[in-house]
């Protein structure tokens, strides 16, 4: 097993990167490296050859039948979401399974300059040469489009006006001129962007209708229905238990189905049967969220617990997550701690007594 | 003798439309069969009238409860419409095949009683079910199965439907009373064909469901004597060929026909007729483009050609030629509107469904409640109101003396009652509206005429034969479905503005038995109010008080009287609505003097007096003992005197000062010696009370007018011995009420 913290997707699932290229039966787009049928298999799951698929992302299949129908047409794509719904790890898995390559990626922050964009210059050699082809630090995408694959944007609507614009032209005329070599360079067939904004940042740095014009827009939603977002949860804390060599015991289907019950119902203000309306807490409580609080009570568990994760870790956990800084988080935990999950039964009895003793 | 072609179709299908008139004009046939009631054959003529126009519909109904429906509808595309127009065109004799519907119908009624009969028998394998696992399985609708895998088909349509239809017959199994359904009725059809070719037809074309097709090749018919027992089974029934709209078809659909889209498919009709299947995807993203433009939306054609090439993709993906109703849906959805579905939901309606309606020659088998219809509208001198533009009418209900006659005399009273039946049955020709003054009497009415009401009034033939009896059914029916006396009382009152005098009746027994279990103020004042009215009016509308209504009011006042002391113990919030039901139960009790007065003076002097209450409510009890002259002045100051005393808590002293001022303010005003007693009780208050005392007052003040605060100033000034104007300037200045900003208000 590698070292490294976290493998790139194209890394991590080589073996069936690799099964769907062998077993290939489609035309493969210019500069790809599989069918789109394939990246479809490759991203929701099934069979190549006897190799079995893991689906990457649980969800509607159809959202990303048009994200991979998208990247055909040469369009470029952009991902619409919470914070939480996949929109990076499908950004990611796109370019991987399309290109074998997911790191080209820009991320998007207020320090974002349109260097990182387009190219900038290794200042010593500029200065010892003057302009020159060498001297030219290209970004990446600008190295997409001369290999024709997948660039990623991540985060592009944090990305100051200017920045955002110099995408514009890059876009639509699929070419980069540099002024300073008095050259052009165009992009190769296969070149694309997929970039990703979150809906909760949203007027931070509205995104203009020329640049929104070049995007086909696809808006990932939280999981439809508990049981997907159990198997979300459930799968990639397997994984995870994995990758960090936790020594923890999985936490079992009962407390993922606690956990996500109590996300679900928090973040959309009503319990799962509907019946009763609840106060929404200004915390993010997204699936993403609700992986990280349950690896994050195994490693405790594992370090300083008995190793099987315990109604108290869990306690705490939901208490960090849920509370942030707010007071009145406080005050509708609590209003939910007494009024539905108190009256749930003795399956969760436990869990409530433990928040209860830290409220 | 030649085997007859069968015709494997999806009904409302437009490749099937297509294609069947492809085969028809290859084969040339000497017969066309058709499934559809065999009754229904003498209005095959009306379907290729040249001043018809699709979509139309047979609709067939029982004229006995239990009421079931058997609906036929063609759109221009439809297989059905598109054989017999052909058959029209050429000559050639044209029938329907199917069970007629009298006899249908009373087997579906069997069914029905069977089903009922076996209730604990829960069958979960029905052909549905064999719908949704294709569905799961192929992770698409049905709909977009059946459009990539038949629809799109260039060639062998008929073939491939009718390996579909053997297909699903053998993978799905019907609770038994469906498959004998299914079962007589194919083998109906099957003699049918028979007979037929023993009428020495050779060349017979059959056009049918792709369900029915393999049955009709392989089974046998039904024999004489089957034949015979079957013709027993006929019940009453009306049939009726009807005009009908896009929008009534898109909620017709079920797996087997219809579909959700009927003016996509139109576009799919007309791209065939090109023959190009791809241009029904244009034409579908431009209607959509050009209809999210009216909207306000910016949409350019960029947009339209960005979204065309996701959706071939999208098709691509799936294994199709050209993209499906969803693909090219989700392209919008994803070019056009940006990721949101939302904004295209309206554009979806329209362009989907569209606003197409049917029309038929005007002498078209018309069922009773159309000529009744007519007629009224004739009687009523109401025909010259029946266009396409919007003409407002005034009525004046009352009897008109001028005139000799006694039907023109209440002509505008028949009139209110034929609109107002027509309301009650959803038909959307008169709509109510303000009229220009408060008289009672009054009444307008906006009319118009739309192809849509000539459907409404055929779709409400099944309550009635004539506008009267079937606005009586609905009622009769509403009032049986209401679980409270606030819809019983509702039913009561549209049977009340119909003139149905009858429905009145039944429906006060709805509201007597319901209002057994009422005991909410609210809901019982509004009852009675609602009732009052009837009464008070009635008489406008030539409704007699009957007994069975004053029986119901004394007992909903009887009820209410003893009620409403508790209802009184309440918090403010609940106060106001008590308040409100004390009104409306006092404004009945004056204008029907058989309620019991006694009764209800005695009870707001007990409400009045008690001190447990809602000090609000009690205040306002006093108040309409004022305003029946029953408190003399002395009475008056005692009682306030007690409520405004130093000790008793600011807040309910203040409440009760709101309760009363609520009424009769003026002559409130005119007593000197109550304001005398309220300047008396602030004088007593020490700084921090008096604080409190000032938040309520001010609250109950604010709702006086300008006029009378300055006389309430007047009033202060005499006892205070000042100027009036003086007093006057300084009480409605905001300027003294600086000092109360420090006042604590979280204790309130």
């Amino acid at each position: 097993m590698s070292n490294l913290q976290r493998l790139p997707a194209e890394q991590q699932y080589q073996q069936e990167l690799e099964a769907l290229i062998a077993n290939e039966q489609d035309t493969i787009p210019t500069n790809w490296k599989m069918s789109p049928r394939s990246v479809l298999k490759y991203i929701c799951g099934g069979k190549a050859g006897k190799l079995d698929i893991t689906p990457k992302y649980i969800g509607n299949k159809r959202l990303v039948e048009i994200c991979i129908a998208t990247l055909v047409t040469d369009r470029a794509l952009l991902l619409l979401g919470e914070p939480g719904t996949a929109k990076s790890w499908l950004s990611e898995h796109l370019a991987a399974a399309i290109n074998n390559d997911s790191s080209k990626v820009v991320q998007g922050s207020a320090g974002t300059t349109e260097e990182h964009i387009r190219y900038s210059w290794n200042y010593a050699m500029l200065i010892a040469k003057g302009p020159s082809k060498q001297a030219l630090v290209k970004s990446p995408i600008f190295r997409c489009m001369e290999s024709g694959s997948i660039a990623r944007v991540e985060e592009i609507s944090r990305c100051a006006s200017e920045v955002q614009d110099a995408l514009i032209s890059i876009l639509s005329e699929k070419r980069m001129s540099i002024p300073e070599l008095n050259e052009d360079v165009a992009a190769n067939k296969g070149f694309s962007i997929i970039a990703t904004a979150n809906t909760k940042d949203k007027g931070v740095n509205e995104m203009s209708a020329a640049l929104k014009r070049r995007f086909n827009i696809v808006i990932l939603p939280t999981p439809s229905d508990i049981k997907s977002e159990i198997d979300i949860v459930q799968t990639r804390i397997a994984q995870l238990a994995q990758n960090f060599e936790l020594k923890a015991i999985a936490p079992n289907k009962n407390i993922i189905e606690q956990v996500v019950t109590v996300f679900r119902e928090l973040r959309d203000g009503v319990t799962l049967d509907g019946k009763q309306k609840l106060n929404t807490t200004s915390s993010v409580l997204s699936t993403a969220e609700a992986i990280s609080l349950l690896s994050n009570s195994m490693a405790l568990a594992a370090s300083f617990g008995s190793g099987q994760i315990e109604a108290y870790d869990l306690a705490s956990a939901l208490q960090g997550a849920i509370v942030k800084d707010e007071e009145k988080d406080s005050l509708y935990f609590k209003e939910y701690l007494e009024n539905v999950m108190k009256k749930r039964g003795s399956a969760w009895s436990e869990l409530y007594q433990a928040c209860r003793e830290l409220n | 003798m030649t085997e007859p072609v069968i015709f494997a179709i999806r009904h409302l299908s437009a490749a099937a439309g297509f294609n069947v008139r492809k085969k028809l004009t290859k084969y040339k046939p000497d017969l066309v069969l058709i499934e559809g009631p065999a009754n229904a054959n003498d209005m095959l003529p009306w379907f290729c009238h040249k001043q018809t126009r699709l979509p139309i519909a047979i609709l067939s109904y029982t004229t006995q409860e239990p009421l079931h429906t058997l609906l036929y509808p063609f759109a221009q595309y439809s297989a059905e419409y598109q054989a017999i127009s052909w058959a029209y065109e050429h000559n050639i004799p044209c029938r329907f095949m199917d069970v007629p519907s009298d006899i249908l119908l009373s087997l579906i009624q069997a069914k029905e009683q069977g089903l009922k009969q076996e209730q604990e028998d829960v069958y979960t394998k029905d052909t549905t079910n064999i719908y949704t696992s294709l569905e799961q399985t192929l992770e698409q609708s049905f709909d977009s199965i059946y459009e990539r895998s038949l629809e799109q088909l260039e060639q062998d349509y008929d073939v491939k439907a009718y390996e579909f239809g053997q297909q699903i017959r053998l993978h799905s199994h019907d609770d038994k009373f469906d498959y004998a359904l299914n079962h007589v009725r194919e083998a109906y059809m099957k003699r049918s064909i028979v007979e037929a070719q023993l009428q020495g037809f050779n060349k017979i074309f059959c056009v049918c469901g792709a369900y029915h097709a393999p049955a009709l090749k392989q089974n046998e018919p039904l024999s004489d004597s089957e034949f015979e027992q079957l013709n027993k089974f006929s019940i009453s029934t009306n049939i009726t060929l009807m005009p009908y709209s896009y929008y009534h078809l898109s909620k017709q659909s079920g797996y087997g026909a219809g579909n959700n889209a009927p003016a996509y498919f139109d576009f799919v009709w007309q791209a065939l007729k090109l023959g190009d299947y791809a241009k029904a995807s244009y034409l579908y993203l431009s209607h959509l483009c050009q209809s999210q433009r009216q909207q306000g939306y910016f949409v350019s054609t960029a947009h339209f050609i960005d979204a065309i090439k996701l959706a071939n993709t999208l098709a691509y993906l799936r294994n199709s030629k050209y993209p499906t109703l969803e693909d090219l849906k989700d392209a919008a959805i994803t070019c056009i509107a940006q990721g949101n579905a939302a904004a295209l939901s309206v554009a979806f309606a329209s362009v989907d469904i569209g606003k197409k309606i049917g029309k038929l020659p005007t002498n078209v088998s018309r069922t009773a409640l159309q000529d009744d219809f007519y007629k009224q509208l004739k009687n009523l001198k109401l025909e010259k109101y029946c266009t396409f533009e919007n003409i407002t009418l005034d009525l004046d209900l009352r009897e008109n003396l001028k005139v000799k006659s006694q039907d023109s005399a209440f002509l505008d009273l028949n009139r209110s009652f034929f609109f107002n039946r027509l309301r009650v049955l959803n038909i959307d020709f008169a709509r109510q509206t303000k009229y220009k003054s408060d008289a009672i009497w009054g009444e307008s009415w906006n009319l118009r005429w739309s192809e849509e009401s000539e459907i409404q009034i055929v779709e409400s033939a099944l309550l009635g034969e004539t506008i009267k009896l079937a606005a009586t059914f609905a009622l009769k029916e509403q009032a049986n479905n209401c679980t409270d006396i606030a819809s019983a009382s509702a039913v009561f009152e549209e049977a009340f503005l119909c003139g149905l005098t009858q429905v009145c009746e039944y429906a006060l027994k709805a509201l007597q038995k319901l209002s057994v279990n009422t005991a909410a103020i609210e809901e019982i004042s509004k009852c009675m109010y609602k009732l009052a009215n009837t009464i008070k009016y009635g008489s406008l509308r030539k409704f007699n008080q009957n007994d069975t209504l004053t029986a119901l009011l004394e007992q909903f006042y009887l009820r209410a009287c003893l009620i409403l002391a508790q209802a009184c113990i309440c918090d403010d919030k609940a106060a106001n609505d008590v308040i409100e039901s004390i009104e409306r139960i006092n404004k009945v009790q004056i204008d029907l003097n058989f309620l019991d007065q006694q009764c209800w003076v005695d009870l707001l002097k007990d409400i009045s007096n008690r001190d447990d209450l809602n000090t609000k409510c009690s205040g306002f009890a006093m108040a309409i003992l004022i305003e029946r002259g029953l408190i003399d002045e002395n009475l008056l100051n005692m009682e306030l005197s007690r409520r405004l005393a130093k000790g008793v808590a600011a807040d309910l002293g203040a409440a009760y000062f709101e309760g009363l001022a609520q009424k009769n303010r003026y002559s409130l005003i005119l007593r000197l010696s109550l304001w005398k007693i309220l300047d008396n009780y602030l004088q007593s208050l020490d700084d921090e009370e008096f604080k409190r005392a000032l938040v309520f007052l001010r609250r109950t003040f604010s709702e006086f007018k300008a006029s009378e605060k300055s006389d309430i100033a007047e009033n202060l000034g005499q006892i205070w011995g000042l100027n009036q104007q003086q007093v006057s300037k300084v009480l409605m200045s905001d300027e003294n009420l600086t000092s109360i900003d420090d006042f604590n208000f979280d204790d309130i």
